[in-house]
C-alpha cells in the first residue's frame, strides 16, 4: 500500500473511533436516563445493567408522580417563565445596546464597547454570595424577578458582544436607506436591522435560554420557598430527598433536558441562514 | 422638485477636514454633477444634504427654507447608493414601496406608482424576487426605481453607475439622462467619472480636499478651466502640461519651455516672474506637412482607439500626446511640425489659469 493509503486508512479508523467514543460518553448517559425514566425502581434495583426495556414495561408513572406528586408542573412553568423573560429582556436590551455601541456617536462610546466583556469575566461564584448577603439584607433574595436580574447579569455581557459584532457587519448604507425613505431611528431598528439580524438573534435566543433554563447556583442559594423553585433548583430537591428513587430523578432529569433540545432544534435552521447575502454590490 | 442651496458648509472628522466652506446652488429641475477624485468630501456633502451626517457649519437649503433642523426623513430627499443598498429582506415591490408604506400612503397608490416606476425601468417582471436573485444592473434600476417613486424634492445619487461593467455603465447613463429629461427632477449626482459628469451634468462642481475648484457647465469647464487641477482633471487623454517661462521676444510673449519654445500670441501676457504652466488639450496640436518647422515633435508610440488614433511624442525634452488624423501613415521614430494656435493654450501661474483678453 502507498503511504498516502496507509495515511488515508489510518485516519479512517481514528474517524470511526473518535465517533464511538463521543456517541458513548455523550450519548450513553442520555441514553441511560431516558431508560431509567420509564422503568420502575424493583427493576433499577434488580437488573442495573439491563439496557433495553421489558415488552410492556413502558412505565409513565414517574413521570406522573414527579408532575403531579413532588411539584415538578409548578418548577416547569416557573422554569419557563425566568427563561424566556430572561430571553426576552437579553433581546431586547442588547439589540438597543449594541445598536448603540455600533452606530451612535457618543462620549464614552468606545469604552463602553469595549469594556461589555469585562463584567463577564467576573465568576459567578464570586459574585453569588455577596449578591446573596445584599438581597436578603433588602428582603429580596426569595423571589424569581431578582433571579432574572442576576440572569440579565450574566447574559447581557455576551448577548451585547455577540449583536455588536454582527451590526457592525451590517452595512450602513441600508440603514442610511431606511433613514431617508422615512424611518426613525427605532423604526430602522425594527424593520430593517432586526430582520436582518435574525440569525445573530437566534444564536443570542438560543445562548440566553440555555443559561437561564440550566442555571444552578443562583437558584439554588437564592430560592428557599418551594413554590419558586426552577426546575434545576427542583431536581437537585428531589434529588436529596429521603426516599432515593431513581426513577424519579430520571423523570425529572428528562423533563429538564427535552425542552432544551427542542429549542435547539427550533432556532438551528436560523442560525446558519445568511441573510445579508444580495444586500450590496461590490 | 425643489432648488437647493448649500451655504458655507464645512465639516471636519475629528483632525481631518472634510469639507470646507463649500457653496453650491442648484436649480429646480437641474441635473448637477458633484465631480472629484475619491476622498475630495463629494459623499460626504451628499450625506450631509440627505441629513445622515450633521455638518458643523453651513446651512442646506431646500426652496429657499433651512432644512438643518429636519432629520432625513423630513427632508423629502432620495438617495441611491453606490452599493444600491436594498432591503435584502424584502422583494423588489417591497423595496421600492417602502418609502411610501413609511409616509402611510394608501395600499393601491403604492401599487400604481411602484409599478408606473417598473415599467419606466423596464423590472416589471423582477418585482416580485428578492435583490439576491437580481443581477448589479437590476439591483441598480431597483434602486433606482426606490428613489423615483418617492417623488422627493431632491435626488441625491451617490456613484449609481460605478459598480456595472463598461457597456451597461454606458446605456445606464444614456437612459439615466433621458430619464431625467422624463421626470424633471432636480439631481445631485456624485461621480470620480468625468466622463459621466461631462455628459449628464447640466452643472459640474469640481471638487478636490473638501474645496470647490469650479462650478459651471460642463463645457465652459473643459474650455476655460479655472486651474491646472480642473485642467487635468476633466479631459481623457489627460492634457498636456509644460512648465517654462514666458520671455518678451520682439514685443510677443513667447513660451520657453525644456528644449523647445511656443508663441502665446497676442493676449497681454507679460513674464510675470518665476515659473509658469502651460496646458495644450490633446485636440488642439495641428500636425503641418514636412518636417521643418519651429515646433518639431519626435513620435514615440500612437495608440489606435479605433475611433480615434492618438500620438505620443516628445517635444523637446517632454512627453506630448496629441490626437491625429486616422489616416496618418505615422511611424515610431518620425519626426512631425506641429502648430498650436495661441488662443488654445491654457497658462497657469501659481496653478491658477492666468485670464488673458482675446
Amino acid at each position: 500500500m502507498s503511504r498516502e493509503g496507509v495515511e488515508r486508512a489510518i485516519l479512517r479508523v481514528l474517524r470511526v473511533l473518535g465517533l464511538f467514543f463521543f456517541v458513548f460518553i455523550a450519548g450513553f448517559p442520555f441514553y441511560w436516563m431516558i431508560l431509567s425514566s420509564f422503568k420502575s425502581l424493583q427493576e433499577i434495583l434488580l437488573r442495573p445493567w439491563d439496557l433495553g426495556l421489558g415488552k410492556g414495561s413502558i412505565d409513565f408513572r414517574a413521570y406522573y408522580e414527579v408532575l403531579f406528586e413532588h411539584g415538578f408542573l409548578q418548577y416547569i412553568s416557573n422554569s419557563v417563565y425566568v427563561s424566556i423573560l430572561t430571553v426576552l429582556l437579553t433581546l431586547t436590551l442588547a439589540t438597543l445596546g449594541g445598536y448603540a455601541v455600533t452606530r451612535l456617536r457618543f462620549r464614552g462610546q468606545a469604552f463602553m464597547s469595549y469594556s461589555i466583556l469585562i463584567i463577564y469575566m467576573f465568576p459567578a461564584i464570586v459574585l453569588v454570595i455577596p449578591l446573596y448577603v445584599i438581597f436578603s439584607r433588602v428582603g429580596l433574595r426569595d423571589s424569581v424577578s431578582v433571579l432574572i436580574l442576576v440572569y440579565l447579569a450574566q447574559t447581557l455581557p455576551v448577548a451585547l458582544y455577540m449583536l455588536r459584532s454582527y451590526f457592525q457587519k451590517l452595512p450602513v448604507e441600508i440603514e442610511y436607506a431606511g433613514l431617508t425613505d422615512g424611518c426613525s431611528r427605532l423604526g430602522v431598528i425594527w424593520r430593517i436591522v432586526l430582520p436582518l439580524s435574525a440569525p445573530a438573534l437566534a444564536s443570542v435566543a438560543l445562548y440566553t435560554f440555555m443559561i437561564a433554563w440550566n442555571e444552578f447556583l443562583f437558584a439554588f442559594m437564592f430560592l428557599d420557598t418551594p413554590e419558586k423553585f426552577t426546575l434545576s433548583r427542583g431536581v437537585v430537591q428531589l434529588a436529596g430527598s429521603v426516599h432515593l428513587s431513581k426513577q424519579l430523578v430520571m423523570a425529572a432529569s428528562v423533563m429538564v433536558s427535552i425542552p432544551i433540545l427542542l429549542v435547539f432544534l427550533l432556532f438551528e435552521r436560523y442560525l446558519v441562514r445568511g441573510l445579508t447575502a444580495g444586500a450590496m454590490k461590490g | 422638485m425643489a432648488s437647493l442651496t448649500v451655504k458655507g458648509i464645512t465639516k471636519r472628522f475629528g483632525q481631518v477636514p472634510a469639507l470646507n466652506d463649500v457653496d453650491v446652488h442648484v436649480q429646480d429641475g437641474e441635473f448637477c454633477v458633484l465631480l472629484g477624485p475619491s476622498g475630495c468630501g463629494k459623499s460626504t456633502l451628499l450625506n450631509i444634504i440627505a441629513g445622515l451626517i450633521p455638518q458643523d457649519r453651513g446651512s442646506i437649503m431646500l426652496n429657499g427654507e433651512s432644512v438643518d433642523e429636519l432629520a432625513p426623513r423630513d427632508r423629502d430627499v432620495a438617495m441611491v447608493f453606490q452599493s444600491y443598498a436594498l432591503y435584502p429582506h424584502m422583494t423588489v415591490a417591497e423595496n421600492m414601496g417602502f418609502g411610501l408604506r413609511m409616509r402611510r400612503l394608501p395600499k393601491d397608490v403604492i401599487h400604481e406608482r411602484v409599478f408606473e416606476a417598473a415599467r419606466l425601468l423596464g423590472i416589471e417582471d423582477l418585482l416580485l424576487r428578492k435583490p439576491r436573485e437580481l443581477s448589479g444592473g437590476q439591483q441598480q434600476r431597483v434602486a433606482m426605481g426606490r428613489a423615483l417613486v418617492r417623488r422627493p424634492k431632491v435626488f441625491l445619487l451617490d456613484e449609481p453607475l460605478s459598480n456595472l461593467d463598461a457597456r451597461l455603465r454606458a446605456n445606464v447613463r444614456l437612459e439615466l439622462k433621458r430619464l431625467h429629461r422624463q421626470i424633471k427632477g432636480t439631481i445631485i449626482y456624485v461621480t470620480h467619472d468625468q466622463v459621466e459628469a461631462m455628459t449628464l451634468g447640466d452643472k459640474v462642481v469640481v471638487m478636490r480636499k473638501g474645496m470647490v475648484h469650479q462650478m459651471g457647465p460642463p463645457g465652459r469647464i473643459y474650455a476655460e478651466p479655472t486651474d491646472r487641477f480642473v485642467a487635468t482633471f476633466i479631459g481623457s487623454p489627460e492634457i498636456n502640461i509644460f512648465k517654462g517661462i514666458i520671455e518678451i521676444k520682439a514685443g510677443h510673449p513667447v513660451f520657453k519651455g525644456p528644449g523647445f519654445s511656443l508663441g502665446l500670441g497676442e493676449r497681454g501676457l507679460t513674464p510675470m516672474g518665476g515659473y509658469v504652466e502651460i496646458g495644450i488639450r490633446p485636440e488642439d496640436v495641428t500636425v503641418l506637412p514636412g518636417e521643418e518647422g519651429p515646433l518639431l515633435a519626435k513620435v514615440e508610440m500612437l495608440s489606435n482607439l479605433g475611433s480615434e488614433m492618438y500620438i505620443h511624442a516628445r517635444l523637446g525634452e517632454e512627453p506630448l500626446t496629441f490626437q491625429a488624423a486616422k489616416s496618418s501613415a505615422l511611424k515610431p521614430g518620425d519626426t512631425l511640425s506641429l502648430r498650436i494656435e495661441p488662443p488654445k493654450i491654457h497658462v497657469f501661474h501659481k496653478g491658477r489659469r492666468v485670464r488673458t483678453d482675446k
